[in-house]
C-alpha cells in the first residue's frame, strides 16, 4: 500500500515563516479596518450540515464541496462559504439583536478545485456582512470598506460594481425555460459574445434581447451609464440603472475618481445576490481578490426576512500578489542568544526573561560549549551572545 | 512599468492564422515568423508579446493571468472549461466535433451500453449525458479512428474537418456534436485592469475578421 505520510493533499500546503508573516499581516490589517468601523467578529464551525448550502437561492454545486457524515449518518460539508453560515446564525441566535448588525469573519473555506491547475482547495477569507439596512448608505459603506481594504496593500487596484437586478429583470421578460436563462447568464458572465448573440438571435429581435446582447460589453467608467440608458427597454430597469449610477458617483467621490469601475455584465453564479455586486482586483493577480454584493432575500430562506450586503477578501490571493510584487514584510529577527555555562542554567533562563522585559527577542542557547553557541549565532545572524557564568558578560 | 500585453497563441495552424490576422492589422510580426526556438516573441508596434504554447496551456496561462489574451480552439475550451472571457469568434480554424462509427453500422440500435473512444472525454460525456445515454468512454491519445477498427469502441467523438480520414478508414459521421472555430479569450482581471489597450486591440480585430 502506498503511504502518504510525507506530503499534504493536493490543493493544500504548509505555510512557513515568511508566508505566515504575510498572511497574518493581511488578516491583521483587514481586521483592524473592519473593527474600526464597528464590525464584530464571529466564528462559525468548519463543519456544517449539507442542507445549509442546499437552499433554493444558493448555488454550491455538490461536486465542489468536501463531504463527510456525522456519527448519525447525516451529511456534513466542510464550509464552502462563510455568508450562508452567517445568515443561519443571524436568522437564529441573532434574530432579536438590534439592527443593523455589523459582522466580520476571518476563516477558511473549502472547495474542491480541478486538480493540477495550481489552485488551492483551502482559502482563507476575511470579510464583512452588514445586516438590516436597504439604504444606499449601507451599500456605500460596504463599497468604500472594500476599496479601503484593497488600498491597504499599496498595489494598483480596481474595484468594480454591477447590479444583478438589471440582468434579472431583463431575463425575466424572456419567455424561455430556466435552463436557457441559466445559459444566457453563463454566456454573459464569460463575455462570450458570439454564443450569446446566437442564442438571443434565435429568440427574436426586440429591445430585451438587444439589451441582453449589449450587457457584457457595458463595462468601464461613467460612459457606461450613457450607453446603457439608451438600450434599457423600460422604466423599471432604468430605475435600477439609475440606482447603480448614484452609487457609482458617490463611491467615486469617496474613493477617488478612476478607482471605481462598473460592469453591467457581472452576473455571478451564486445567485443569492439581489442588488449591487462588488469585485476587487489587484494588478498582476489573475483572479478577483474581493467578491460580494447585496443579498436581501437569503436570510429569509432561514426564516428571518432581513436585507444584507457584504463582501469577502481572498487572503490567499492577496498574499500571492504581495509575494509576486515583492512587498514583503520584514522577517522577525532574534536580538540575542543567552548561553549558560554548566550549572548556570536557571540564571540564564532568568537573564533571558529580563532581556525580553526590555523588549528584545531572546533565545536560549542549547549547546554544550560556548564555541557552538557562537557559531549558531553567526549562522542565524543573531548580533549578540550573552554568556551567563556568574559574572555576566555580553559579546557582539 | 507594466509589461506589454501578452497573447498566448496555440502553436501550429492557429498560430499561423493569428499571425496572418495581426499582420493584416498592420503589425510587424517578423520576430514571430523568424522565431527559431524562442517561445516569447515581441510584436513591438502592437505593444504586445506573443507566447507560443500548446492549446491546453494557452487556457492555463490565461486563467492564471500570466498571459492577458489567448487564441485557442473552441474544441479545447469545450474540453477544458475554465474561468476566462471568451470575447471573439475569430472565424478561422473552422471544423466540428462529430460522432462517427463504422460505415453502415446502426450506432443507436440495441440495448447494450456503447463504448466511445475519444481524445475529448468531457465533450463526449456531456453529449451523451444530454441524450440520457449511459456510455463507456475510453480516452485515446493518438488516432482515435483506430479504436472502432480494432473493435475497442463502437464509435468515436472527434474533430472532423473534411471527413477524409474517416472515409479512408471506413468510418462515417453519425451525428454532429458542435461546431468549432478559433476564439480570442481574455483573463478576467486583465480585461478590466488594462481595459483601454485590450479594447483597442479587440476593436481592430473585429473590424478585420
Amino acid at each position: 500500500m502506498q503511504n502518504y505520510d510525507l506530503i499534504t493533499p493536493e490543493g493544500t500546503k504548509d505555510l512557513l515563516f515568511g508566508e505566515c508573516t504575510i498572511r497574518r499581516s493581511i488578516e491583521e490589517k483587514l481586521s483592524r479596518l473592519f473593527k474600526s468601523r464597528g464590525y464584530c467578529e464571529m466564528i462559525t464551525p468548519g463543519l456544517e450540515f449539507f442542507d445549509v448550502f442546499n437552499l433554493n437561492s444558493s448555488y454550491f454545486p455538490q461536486e465542489n464541496m468536501y463531504k463527510l457524515t456525522d456519527s448519525k449518518g447525516r451529511l456534513l460539508v466542510m464550509r464552502p462559504d462563510s455568508t450562508m453560515p452567517i445568515a443561519r446564525v443571524v436568522a437564529t441566535r441573532l434574530k432579536d439583536a438590534v439592527l443593523p448588525l455589523r459582522l466580520c469573519y476571518n476563516q477558511t473555506v473549502y472547495r474542491t478545485e480541478p486538480t493540477l491547475k495550481g489552485r488551492s482547495d483551502e482559502i482563507v477569507q476575511t470579510g464583512i456582512e452588514l445586516i438590516g439596512s436597504q439604504l444606499k448608505i449601507a451599500d456605500l459603506e460596504v463599497i468604500s470598506t472594500a476599496a479601503d481594504s484593497l488600498r491597504e496593500f499599496g498595489m494598483e487596484y480596481s474595484l468594480e460594481i454591477g447590479h444583478i437586478g438589471i440582468f434579472k429583470e431583463l431575463v425575466e421578460r424572456l419567455d424561455v425555460a430556466d435552463n436557457v436563462k441559466e445559459k444566457i447568464r453563463r454566456l454573459i458572465e464569460t463575455k462570450n459574445f458570439p454564443a450569446l448573440n446566437d442564442i438571443l438571435d434565435s429568440l427574436g429581435e426586440d429591445s430585451v434581447t438587444n439589451a441582453l446582447k449589449k450587457l457584457p460589453g457595458l463595462f468601464g467608467g461613467e460612459e457606461v451609464f450613457e450607453k446603457a440608458e439608451k438600450i434599457m427597454p423600460d422604466e423599471s430597469i432604468r430605475r435600477l440603472l439609475n440606482e447603480l449610477r448614484e452609487i457609482y458617483c458617490d463611491a467615486s467621490e469617496i474613493c477617488g475618481n478612476g478607482s471605481i469601475t462598473v460592469d453591467l455584465g457581472l452576473v455571478n453564479k451564486t445567485d443569492y445576490y439581489t442588488g449591487i455586486i462588488i469585485k476587487g482586483y489587484l494588478q498582476g493577480h489573475g483572479e478577483e481578490v474581493i467578491s460580494g454584493g447585496r443579498y436581501d432575500k437569503l436570510i429569509s430562506e432561514f426564516g428571518y426576512d432581513v436585507p444584507a450586503v457584504g463582501f469577502a477578501v481572498n487572503v490567499n490571493g492577496i498574499a500571492k500578489a504581495i509575494e509576486k510584487n515583492g512587498i514583503l514584510p520584514a522577517p522577525p529577527v532574534t536580538d540575542a542568544v543567552v548561553y549558560a555555562e554548566p550549572g548556570f542554567e536557571a540564571e540564564a533562563i532568568k537573564a533571558a526573561a529580563d532581556l525580553r522585559e526590555q523588549g528584545l527577542t531572546v533565545e536560549n542557547a542549547l549547546f554544550d560549549d560556548l564555541e557552538s553557541a557562537r557559531e549558531y549565532a553567526i549562522e542565524k545572524k543573531i548580533p549578540k551572545v550573552v554568556v551567563i557564568d556568574g559574572s555576566s558578560k555580553e559579546e557582539e | 512599468m507594466t509589461r506589454p500585453i501578452r497573447m498566448a497563441l496555440t502553436k501550429g495552424r492557429l498560430e499561423k492564422d493569428t499571425v496572418g490576422l495581426l499582420e493584416k492589422l498592420g503589425f510587424d510580426c517578423t520576430a514571430v515568423r523568424e522565431k527559431g526556438r524562442k517561445l516569447i516573441l515581441p510584436v513591438p508596434d502592437a505593444g504586445m508579446e506573443v507566447v507560443l504554447a500548446k492549446a491546453n496551456d494557452v487556457i492555463t496561462y490565461v486563467e492564471h493571468g500570466v498571459c492577458d489574451l489567448g487564441v485557442v480552439g473552441k474544441d479545447t475550451i469545450k474540453e477544458m472549461g475554465g474561468k476566462f472571457y471568451e470575447l471573439v469568434d475569430l472565424g478561422f480554424g473552422r471544423c466540428k466535433f462529430a460522432l462517427a462509427a463504422k460505415k453502415g453500422s446502426d450506432f443507436y440500435s440495441g440495448y447494450g451500453i456503447k463504448t466511445i473512444a475519444t481524445k475529448y472525454p468531457n465533450v463526449a460525456r456531456r453529449f451523451f449525458e444530454k441524450k440520457g445515454m449511459d456510455t463507456e468512454i475510453i480516452k485515446i491519445e493518438g488516432s482515435v479512428e483506430l479504436a472502432p477498427l480494432l473493435e475497442l469502441a463502437d464509435g468515436i467523438v472527434d474533430i472532423v474537418e473534411t471527413g477524409t480520414t474517416l472515409r479512408e478508414n471506413g468510418l462515417e459521421v453519425i451525428e454532429d456534436v458542435s461546431p468549432i472555430s478559433a476564439r480570442l479569450i481574455a483573463n478576467t482581471v486583465s480585461l478590466k485592469m488594462r481595459h483601454a489597450e485590450i479594447e483597442r486591440l479587440i476593436r481592430l480585430i473585429e473590424e478585420n475578421i
